[in-house]
């Protein structure tokens, strides 16, 4: 069965893991998702270099702009000259970081270089540029980041990468048994039942999205556990537990009460008595409470929100809320046994891209739409939504019950979604 | 260095410029790019993209096609495109990779034109240039492509030319002496008003983009140019107005800084002198005027400066004793100072106390 050409297909007729054709790509207005710049600040106290031509340094020069931190950040500029002479690419790079961190009252320990995919098609010695910086400034930790969004759709993105790089500055420290780090997240674990039970079970609890100094980031390889609940960050936590002999955890936001069982039951930590059939039962009311106030009420949900969309439609589906479309470009293969469940029981559930040529005109409905994400607000054009994104460092039962207070609140109040949209990086400081 | 920045932006960049020019035009304008352009194009240089609609895309170009040049799957995407969405024309807009590999643009424009029968153009960017170069090259390419001999003319019958929300905030430009509008390239305006330009008897190049414009349009359908803002309804090239050096320095894109700085002369008798920081200058500056690249220049043309008039992030490398009056300019500051931006036409709001 080919993809589809269309900018919507129902899942029925639907292909994994790609059910639309690539083509030209349409860019909405909505960007409270993380870029790298959002990303690298998590390491506090880094400076960031970006090396590479105007047009793609306005974007995250701009980025580091609005948080508010461009005292963190510098960049050089690339030209046409550095592509046509021999060895002028590294030398520009070399000489402009150099001259970048010459500048700064105070040098950083930790510098993160971006390079871009300029840089790889030059065939650029980029160890020979490391090996340069490194002797130039012993003392500063260089981490490697690249921005080639060139490499978006192949392979490992710019953003796995740059969760790895960060998390190969984490020392391998005595690892301490009753230390336990969620780490490859933007959002800090909330509502999460992991960090409830590590609370109950004493664990002291570190968190890679919420550290507040380098000593702390650093502390980070003290952890006998590491758990990931971003897929972009399961790279760097599989790399990094490799690299320090430790184990990891792999749970993103699901909907699924036996994946939450089995996930939480993994980590071999105690868990209180009942805490499975209590969190069961609160979640089945709260999704009730949801039915009974929404009633049908046509539901959208897009891949921004939570780590596994098809998880979220498939649970709220089940508990007969009215889910009508699915904003995504691609699926996660850790969806596709929700996705064949979905394509058997509700094969006239939307897949939509977000992507398409035809998304610039965007067929809105007149009637309310409460929506899951950013993505599905702007397409449905309501202001109804949750404003959440990377499932927001949810997880579990409690996860799913604040998940669903959410949508009842969105369903009440209504969000202004001119304003909050555009702006980027949800959860970052904005100074739009 | 001069490639280094530590605390300014650099500008918008050439092919998010060629995008705003065409943005009210129609058209379908295509960048043969990856991700990067398309979103910093919608997200920091473009104040139209949720309200009004606008047939921009990328190609979403990836590796292998960047190695191998695949030429046809680029070719074959655009042409499903203008069948769904049914463009006036196609604009091409280049990007580092397929100008490191030399992609024939003009040649792809050729087979488009023949598979889709509409006009289509290249416009010359790279992603290494400010906008005021893509958005010349953008009104450039269109203006050689689609304008057609004019049948009758308009008498008095003026175009604006180069103004984009990168550099306007208003089109409420007020032209005295019995001036008629005939066309705005390009804000508040449409493919049928632009098309009507060679009608015109002059042109009013309002920025250092709409130059390359003016003068094609000179050459090709005799239209004279003035360059400048009309102040109080008058046309008149700022050029025209002499200004000496002084320590008073007006920073940013050389014909509204330049204009600035006619009407200060003339207002106040006071010099001031132009730092041009974005590309496009020749011709556009007096000799006491300087043009600068990078930050490191700028910090140093600005260094004795008495009184500076800029987009406030170039307070970040003035000197502590000079007098400051934030002139907010979206191609740099984006979306940071957007709310502050004044309407240039009434320089009473944003040049207070200077009179």
């Amino acid at each position: 069965m080919p993809t589809s050409s269309d900018d919507r297909v129902r899942i029925g007729d639907a292909v994994f893991p790609k059910p639309f054709v690539n083509g030209l790509e349409f860019n909405a207005p909505v960007h409270g998702t993380w870029n790298i710049v959002h990303i690298g600040f998590r390491i506090p106290e880094a400076h960031q270099i970006y090396i590479c031509a105007d047009n793609c340094l306005r974007g995250v020069v701009m980025t580091a702009a609005e948080m508010g931190e461009l005292g963190r950040f510098s960049s050089v500029v690339l030209e046409e000259d550095d592509m046509t002479h021999s060895g002028r690419i590294e030398e520009t790079t070399i000489e402009g970081v150099t001259d970048c961190l010459n500048k700064l009252a105070k040098t950083p320990p930790v510098v993160i270089i971006f390079p871009v995919c300029v840089h790889k098609f030059m065939g650029c010695d980029i160890d020979y540029i490391y090996r340069c910086l490194e002797e130039r400034f012993p003392d500063v930790v260089f981490v490697r980041g690249f921005m080639d969004p060139v490499m978006q759709k192949r392979g490992t993105t710019p953003d796995q990468r740059l969760r790895k790089a960060m998390s190969d500055i984490i020392p391998g420290l005595p690892a301490d048994c009753d230390t336990v780090a969620f780490a490859g997240s933007d959002m800090p674990a909330m509502h999460n039942d992991f960090k409830t039970i590590l609370e109950y079970n004493h664990k002291t609890i570190k968190d890679t999205a919420g550290c507040k100094t380098l000593d702390e980031y650093l502390s980070v390889g003290r952890s006998s556990l590491f758990i990931c609940q971003y897929p972009a960050g399961l790279m760097a936590t599989q790399a990094i537990t490799k690299r320090l002999g430790r184990k990891f955890i792999y749970a993103p936001l699901s909907f699924s009460f036996d994946t939450i069982q089995n996930e939480l039951t993994s980590s071999a930590l105690d868990i209180p008595e009942d805490f499975f059939a209590n969190g069961i039962k609160t979640c089945v009311d709260e999704v009730k409470k949801l039915k009974e106030l929404i009633k049908d009420t046509p539901v959208a949900i897009d891949y921004t929100v939570v780590p596994k969309p098809l998880s979220l439609a498939r649970f709220l589906l089940d508990n007969g809320i009215n889910v009508k479309t699915v904003y995504l470009d691609g699926i996660d293969g850790s969806e596709e046994e929700d996705f064949g469940f979905l394509k058997t029981n509700y094969p006239d559930l939307i897949l939509h891209s977000t992507i398409h040529v035809s998304d610039r005109r965007p067929v809105r409905s007149i009637d309310k739409v409460l929506a899951a994400g950013q993505k599905a607000a702007w397409f449905e054009g309501t202001e109804y939504f949750v404003n959440m994104i990377e499932g927001g460092g949810l997880y579990g039962f409690e996860g799913i019950t604040e998940f669903l207070r959410l949508m009842e609140d969105a369903f009440v109040n209504a969000k202004d979604l001119r304003d909050i949209v555009p702006r980027k990086g949800l959860g970052c400081r904005s100074c739009i | 260095m001069k490639k280094t920045y530590r605390i300014l932006p650099v500008y918008t960049g050439d092919v998010s410029g060629a995008a705003s020019a065409l943005y009210e035009l129609g058209g379908m304008t295509v960048i043969h790019d990856p991700s990067g352009c398309n979103s910093t194009y919608n997200t920091h240089d473009e104040t139209r993209w949720f309200d009004q609609e606008s047939l921009i895309y990328i190609s979403g170009l990836n590796d292998i096609d960047a190695i191998t040049g695949n030429d046809e799957k680029f070719i074959n995407d655009i042409c499903y495109a203008a069948e769904k969405m049914k463009p006036l024309f196609i604009a091409l807009a280049n990007s580092p990779l397929p100008y490191l590999n030399g992609t024939d643009f003009k040649g792809i424009c050729k087979v488009l034109e023949e598979k889709t029968g509409l006009p289509c153009f290249y416009v010359n960017t790279n992603a290494m240039h400010d906008y005021s170069k893509g958005q010349s090259e953008a009104f450039l390419s269109f203006a050689k492509r689609m304008l057609k001999e004019p049948g009758k003319k308009i008498t008095n019958g003026v175009n604006i030319i180069g103004m984009t929300p990168l550099d306007y905030t208003s089109t409420n430009i007020y032209i005295s002496d019995g001036h008629e509008l005939v066309s705005n390239w390009a804000l508040n305006t449409s493919y049928e008003e632009v098309m009507k330009a060679p009608q015109a008897e002059l042109n009013l190049a309002v920025s250092s983009s709409g130059i390359a414009a003016c003068k094609y349009m000179k050459e090709r359908f005799g239209i004279p140019y003035v360059k400048g803002l009309p102040w109080n309804g008058t046309v008149r090239d700022y050029t025209d107005v002499e200004r000496k050096a002084s320590k008073n320095y007006i920073v940013g894109e050389p014909v509204i800084s330049g204009s600035v700085a006619a009407y200060l002369k003339t207002a106040t008798g006071e010099d001031y002198n132009v730092i041009a920081t974005t590309e496009v200058t020749d011709g556009l500056l007096l000799d006491c005027d300087k043009r600068c690249h990078g930050e490191e220049e700028i910090e140093e043309a600005i260094k004795d400066a008495e009184i500076i008039i800029a987009d406030p992030m170039v307070k970040y490398i003035s000197p502590a004793s000079a007098r400051f009056i934030e002139l907010p300019h979206f191609a740099m500051s984006g979306r940071l100072f957007r709310k502050q931006i004044p309407n240039l036409m009434n320089p009473e709001e944003y040049l207070n106390g200077l009179k």
